[in-house]
């Protein structure tokens, strides 16, 4: 069966088909939508394998350790970031090993798409010693992850599965069963502290010596497998060049070939540990070598030693001679440049003599550069479209609020920190609002906070959070400031989703969004169970008390936290619970623009009216926040009509 | 024989619906097709672009993304993430750009100029001749667009030509699930648009 889907998808699907019983992971860009074809997968079918949005990587991994100890098969999906977070998990349980296949889905972000630092999980992979596959499209992508689980159960070991934004957001046609096979396994689980504890140095120096035979073993496996390929159309004429593709580039050096000279091209989609029988097979062969892989020099670090090992004595082009950047996503001008190169240097001994001369590469350096002048020229201008809040997003006031009150304390905005954290509530650092000092990783807006307290900032410091942002990674921080006693104001946007990713349910959500037997956790009474006395709770739509709420929280001392509490407007709006949109009396505007400055809500424009220019709302877009309306000083603002 | 689309404009004005009723065609016309579209921010007004590329040979394993320089066609839904996304066209390449702005209020305020349609096409115009501005478009903009384009796809690709009013239509009842009748009445406004277009050439 065919179906047009997305790497993301297809991972899922490939988890399905291998029996999985249990999924976990924590929604992030570009990863998310593996784990959310799997909840709805499990909402919609019986049997099912057991699906949950955990509260953080961390929780995720061990969730799913767990059930793999059993001998169940399990996955657990994340982005790069949130492999740091599971670090401290993953190197151990690398050490343990696995009985059920244990599988880590991680997505890469070369050319930060997504916006967070490029991390090369490759790099990771060699730390943790664990086997990493890297799918080159969507279809690799769901024969890749049902290969992962084999590995995994062969070597015991956690198998990390990579693809970057370019394969996990990319949509083709993927043959698959999409069916899920349940394997119908017994749980068990024997206790086996050399296993599956630390307990004493020789344990854990005798658990980490497995772990490198096993990795052994998986070479094996992969090459028994023929999981890396060496293709060229004519393999018997050494050309004495060579190229080399990790993953994701595997496609578009492909692509490139076809328009160029025949060079062997080894196509690497297991790409730790080395396979170093082909590797060598390809050496062999050759006496220039191009390595293409994006971010980190991973793969040509590893073959550059091993060619050492071997007293291989050819040149090899890659990152680590300067030629290629280690930065951001390789597009066709990086590739080619690197093939230039390879044929460049060594172009008599290229041809046979009797040989029909093989066409010149069509592509050529001149183009490479062509290119580069092209783009140096255009675009002149760039139009920035900020990102903002959603029309009716109740971020949008609990910003304007606190604007609002800092200025009505006397405040100067340029002294009061406000530390940002992931999500949504991060665009409150956007204009009009310029609010957000810091963006670091998932709850660290609370811990920042007390660094600059601690550090001596005497002005109060404020940090924002989410409500998903700070159940999973801000309680652990909050504890640790009551208990120290350091004070600042804490604003938690609670709007009872996860949006930023596509609103996903989080442990704050209502039970009747949840699904079945689930059970909604109140914000408020968790930061009172922290020892939080200091505690109010506003509507952010309620402008007057909210500010007035902000600018008394912002003179306390302490550590006091305001829970700023409205439904997120996307999710309201869906339901088609909308009950009233605003509108501009055209003759009470005299185009002030205040409500343009405040809001700086996307709903608002400007328009003519006779003979002049007025604001208007664009009612389709409008969810009937009221935010505008106070800002509008001629109240030519109103509510009321029903869409 | 590779053909790159390249479709460029903001969260909600159906990016990605568009790719997508192009993209069921090709696989309707038994061809390879792949799409990547980029929409982190399209909730929140953001940038939003999609990719496709669409192949002859079900047997090439070719990568999603299309390179600067290398889109055939680029349709811009929206004058200021056109002109954004001029270096993904091709030299000689086609653009059929919507004349539509959306100004974000930061400009308005500090009232910085938008690019106006005459500045576009100066622009696009050192790149190719090949350019297509469509005045007045009618909601919603991304099928309107797509009439259009359709329209004008013999005097562009030949590779294209799967694409025609019928087999669109088509996949506008499979894919459309809201408002279908709008959606058709406003593709043929489109297509009619376009003859116009093609006609003026
Ligand atoms: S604040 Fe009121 S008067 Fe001023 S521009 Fe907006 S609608 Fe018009
Ligand atoms: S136009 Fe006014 S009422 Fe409507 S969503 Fe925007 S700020 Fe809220």
């Amino acid at each position: 069966m065919k179906k047009m889907i997305i790497g993301n998808q297809a991972v899922a699907y490939g988890a399905l088909s291998a029996g999985i019983d249990i999924a976990t992971g924590y929604p992030g860009t570009p990863s998310s939508e593996a784990l959310t074809e799997l909840f709805n997968f499990s909402q919609k079918n019986d049997p099912s394998p057991y699906v949950e949005w955990s509260v953080n990587e961390k929780v995720a991994f061990e969730v799913a350790t767990g059930a793999a100890w059993t001998g169940k098969r399990a996955i657990t999906t994340m982005k790069m970031s949130g492999c740091n977070v599971a670090s401290d998990s993953i190197l151990s349980v690398a050490y343990s090993g696995t009985r059920g296949g244990l599988v880590i889905y991680i997505a890469d972000d070369p050319g930060a798409e997504a916006g967070m630092p490029e991390q090369d999980t490759r790099l990771f992979a060699l730390q943790a010693g664990l086997p990493l596959l890297e799918a080159s499209t969507p279809q690799s992508a769901y024969k890749l992850t049902r290969f992962s689980f084999e590995l995994s159960e062969k070597t015991e070991l956690p198998v990390i599965l990579r693809l970057v934004t370019s394969v996990s957001h990319a949509q083709e046609m993927v043959e698959g069963d999409y069916s899920y096979n349940r394997l119908d396994r017994e749980a068990s689980f024997e206790r086996d502290i050399f296993k599956y504890t630390k307990a004493g140095s020789a344990i854990c120096v005798g658990q980490h010596e497995t772990l490198l035979l096993r990795l052994k073993q998986a070479e094996r496996i992969v090459a028994d497998r023929r999981i890396n390929r060496l293709n060229c159309r004519n393999c018997s004429d050494s050309t004495g060049f060579s190229v080399v593709s990790s993953g994701s580039l595997i496609p578009y050096v492909n692509e490139e070939l076809m328009n160029f000279e025949d060079v062997p091209h080894l196509a690497l989609e297991s790409i730790y540990p080395l396979d170093e029988n082909i590797v060598i097979k390809m050496l062999k062969k050759s006496e220039r070598v191009l390595i293409l892989e994006e971010l980190e020099p991973v793969v040509e670090i590893m073959i550059r030693s091993l060619a050492n090992k071997l007293g291989w004595c050819g040149t090899i082009l890659g990152k680590m001679d300067g030629l290629l950047p280690r930065t951001g996503k390789y597009e066709r001008e990086v590739i080619l440049k690197g093939l230039e190169a390879l044929v460049r240097g060594n172009r008599k001994r290229k041809k046979h003599e009797n040989e029909p001369i093989v066409e010149t590469p069509s592509i050529g350096f001149s183009e490479i550069t062509g290119n580069k002048q092209n783009r140096n020229d255009l675009p002149p201008v760039s139009i920035k479209h900020p990102i903002t809040f959603c029309a009716g997003c109740p971020h949008r006031g609990t910003f304007m609020a606190l604007v609002r009150a800092i200025k009505r304390n006397r405040m100067d905005r340029n002294k009061i920190i406000v530390t940002g954290d992931i999500g949504c509530t991060i665009l409150g650092m956007n204009p009009p609002f310029n609010s957000c000092w810091t963006e670091v990783s998932m709850g660290s807006s609370i811990g920042l906070a007390q660094g600059f307290v601690r550090g001596g900032i005497r002005e109060p410091v404020v940090a924002t959070i989410g409500d998903s942002t700070f159940f999973h990674a801000g309680m652990p921080p909050l504890i640790n400031a009551v208990q120290h006693r350091t004070g600042f104001l804490l604003i938690i946007m609670d709007n009872g989703w996860t949006c930023m990713t596509g609103f996903q349910p989080n442990p704050g959500t209502e039970e009747r969004f949840q699904g079945a037997n689930t059970r909604q956790v109140d914000i408020s009474r968790l930061v009172q169970a922290m020892g939080i006395d200091d505690l109010q709770v506003i509507n952010p739509f309620d402008q007057e008390h909210s500010e007035e709420v902000l600018s008394q929280a912002l003179l306390a001392r302490g550590v006091r936290v305001v829970i700023a509490r409205k439904e997120c407007a996307i999710t309201v709006a869906r339901r088609g619970e909308v009950e009233s949109v605003c509108v501009v009396d055209p003759e009470l505007c005299n185009f002030c623009k205040r409500c343009l400055r405040e809001t700086g809500c996307q709903a608002l424009f400007v328009s003519d009216y006779e003979d002049r220019e007025i604001v208007k709302i664009d009612t389709d877009q409008c969810n009937g926040c009221t935010l505008c309306i106070t800002s509008c000083p001629t109240d030519a603002i109103s509510t009321g009509k029903i869409k | 024989m590779l053909t790159n689309i390249f479709i460029s404009g903001l969260g909600g004005q159906g990016v990605v619906t568009l790719a997508n009723l192009i993209a069921q065609c090709a696989s309707e016309h038994g061809l390879k097709v792949s799409v990547f579209n980029s929409r982190g921010m399209a909730q929140r007004g953001g940038r939003v672009t999609s990719e496709i590329r669409i192949s002859d040979n079900k047997n090439f394993i070719y990568g999603a993304r299309i390179s600067s320089g290398q889109a055939d066609i680029l349709l811009g839904m929206e004058i200021g993430e056109s002109i954004n996304s001029i270096s993904y066209l091709k030299e000689l390449g086609t653009a059929v750009i919507l004349d539509y702005s959306f100004i974000p209020s930061e400009m308005i305020l500090k009232k910085e100029a938008y690019p106006s349609q005459k500045e576009t096409s100066e622009l696009f115009l050192k790149k190719t001749k090949n350019l297509f501005f469509v005045d007045n478009p009618v909601s919603p903009y991304n099928i309107f667009l797509l009439g259009v384009f359709v329209l004008l796809i013999p005097l562009i690709d030949k590779e294209l030509t799967f694409l025609t009013q019928s087999e669109v239509e088509k996949s506008i009842l499979t894919i459309i699930k809201r408002e279908t009748e709008l959606s058709l009445k406003t593709f043929r406004q489109g297509y009619e648009y376009g003859a116009k277009l093609a006609e003026s050439l």
